[in-house]
């Protein structure tokens, strides 16, 4: 018998990041509604600059059931002023239907205080441009003080730290229990999210094949055919 | 560490998981002395050679906490008649005293003849308790005394099933059909429950979100894992398979499949409830909420993100393994 060849695109959940639609930044009821065409099942809200957050609170405060069975929040990681438990503040005041609030491991300044945000706070394994955070050794003291945080895995952020890949399968192994929601893409030269390609995609099928029971949310949009 | 074929899958899984799966084991463990025990109380019984007393639900799932009810009935594999031991008084002397009394709604505490079971398969004599009888015997049963008439009522319902199945490389339809029809039974009978009364409304919707779909699942996967069998490997697959826990037989699938960090996500999940479950201020909690309030309770909360991770796992195996081919072909048509 054939065995049937899993595309990795043919996984359910798969959704998209709102911050691969730079043009329409800021612009939310325009950014769901696109991320929306791509799947009406998951979807991640980037505001990655600190200025974005208030806008995407007032949105969320005001929006009807946006209808998503899996929604997630990225958190800024750039442009932050605020003082880090104001921030914390506003990250636990989104509403209940955000289901994620990624967070990047190396923006902590005191990470027991993000325990505030409870099992919606999840973790993102950095890239080589971060100065923690890559590696499960560097990951472990942050979910061991933060123990209801789960992890987003960062597919292309684990192959830049280890092309082969070891690093990624340890992340997930040690971390099992806490994986929650997968980032996929590939990455350019300079460590910026694009379209998953035709390599990626086969160097990647081992790790992803053990994430086949959380949602995806692609960083980049899908490659042309 | 190496295995042999009797180590239970849900050990096997465990480990995989950093710190295991205590709830479930500690669970099998209670269950263990528990039906020990019960089987000395009920020992100085008389019992007819065509008789058992079948318990089910945690007990058979073997996920006994303190405060499970005792669900259970006498099943006869012989001819209708007045007079059966034992009688129903003198089991219900021993089972399902106090608050560990059966529902109200007379599934159990009754007597169960097989060949209803095996005779009344679909149409208007298969009744609600008939269809109920027939699954959980099948899916979530274990004797407690007569053992022997439970395996010859167990296998006589499994081959009125299996009498259908005549090719190689077919599961089987009617058997599957009927698991299916059972699980959207249940999930509407929670509505039609709710309207009449919805006392411990959050309490019966946890236990949907879980248990009842652990036992559906562990029906539905064993039956389509069939699809790979020649037609005589079907019967001793199906028995093998379904004299486990239905946590056996989902966490054998995982592994089978290759799906053991979704089966350690999904079944820890599982493991988690069972451990809540065992908390009486909790159920107390989940007992009390409504329909309209149970999203302001964290508790609640908490069991259906449980409940969520569980399933996700569950249609992880179901359609992105090898699988998803058998149940596109079968599970819905």
């Amino acid at each position: 018998m054939l065995a049937p060849r899993l595309s990795l695109l043919d996984h359910h959940p798969i959704g998209i990041a709102t911050g691969v639609f730079v043009e329409a930044r800021g612009d939310w009821p325009t950014l769901v509604e696109i991320a929306r065409g791509v799947s009406p099942f998951v979807t991640e809200l980037t505001a990655l600059s600190e200025s974005e957050l208030p806008y995407l609170l007032r949105y969320l405060g005001v929006a009807e059931d946006l209808a998503f069975a899996y929604l997630s929040v990225h958190a800024p990681s750039k442009g932050r002023k605020v003082p880090e438990a104001e921030l914390i503040e506003m990250l636990r005041s989104l509403p209940s239907a955000v289901e994620a609030i990624v967070v990047h491991p190396d923006t902590m300044v005191e990470p027991i205080a993000y325990r505030r945000l409870g099992h919606r706070l999840v973790l993102e394994n950095m890239d080589m441009r971060k100065a923690t955070g890559r590696t499960a050794d560097e990951l472990s003291p942050y979910l061991e003080a933060l123990p209801a945080a789960g992890l987003c895995f960062d597919v292309a952020h684990a192959a830049n730290i280890d092309g082969s890949l070891r690093e990624g399968h340890h992340l997930l192994t040690r971390f099992a229990d806490r994986l929650r929601h997968v980032h996929v893409s590939s990455l350019d030269a300079s460590g910026h999210h694009v379209p998953l390609t035709v390599r990626d995609e086969r160097v990647f099928a081992p790790v992803l094949h053990r994430c086949r029971d959380v949602p995806w949310i692609l960083e980049a949009p899908l490659r042309e055919p | 560490m190496s295995h042999d074929s009797t180590t239970p899958a849900i050990e096997r899984l465990a480990e995989h998981r950093a710190g295991g799966l205590p709830n479930l084991v500690e669970a099998r463990s209670r269950t263990d002395r528990a039906q020990d025990q019960l089987r000395r109380k009920m020992a100085t019984l008389d019992v007819d050679a065509d008789a058992s007393v079948v318990l089910f639900g945690s007990w058979g799932r073997r996920e006994l906490t303190e405060h499970s009810d005792d669900d259970w009935l006498v099943l006869v594999n012989g001819p209708a008649r007045e007079l059966v031991r034992p009688t129903l008084e003198e089991v219900g002397a021993v089972l399902g005293v106090g608050t560990r009394k059966p529902g109200k709604r007379a599934i159990f505490g009754v007597l169960s003849w097989c060949g209803d079971l095996v005779d009344n398969i679909g149409l208007q004599d298969d009744d609600n308790r008939n269809l109920t009888h027939r699954m959980l015997l099948m899916l979530e049963s274990t004797p407690s005394i007569g053992a022997e008439a439970y395996d010859r009522a167990w296998t006589r319902v499994l081959d009125g099933y299996l009498a259908e199945s005549r090719r190689d490389r077919r599961l089987p339809r009617f058997f599957l059909n009927d698991v299916v029809r059972y699980w959207r039974t249940i999930a509407v009978d929670f509505v039609g429950k709710q309207r009449e009364d919805d006392h411990k409304w959050g309490l019966r919707n946890a236990k949907l979100r879980t248990s009842r779909k652990v036992l559906f699942a562990g029906g539905l996967i064993p039956i389509l894992r069939c699809h790979d069998l020649p037609r005589d490997r079907v019967r001793p697959f199906l028995i093998e398979q379904l004299s486990r826990p239905a946590t056996d037989r989902i966490a054998d699938a995982f592994l089978s499949l290759d799906q053991t960090d979704a089966g350690v996500r999904c079944l820890g999940a599982y493991d988690k409830w069972i451990g809540m479950l065992g908390d009486e201020t909790l159920r107390r909690e989940l007992s009390r909420l409504t329909a309209e309030n149970a999203a302001q309770s964290a508790a609640y909360t908490d069991v259906r993100r449980l409940a969520n991770d569980m399933q996700a796992g569950l249609l992880a195996l179901l359609f992105e393994t090898r699988l998803a081919p058998t149940v596109r072909e079968y599970a819905i048509f």
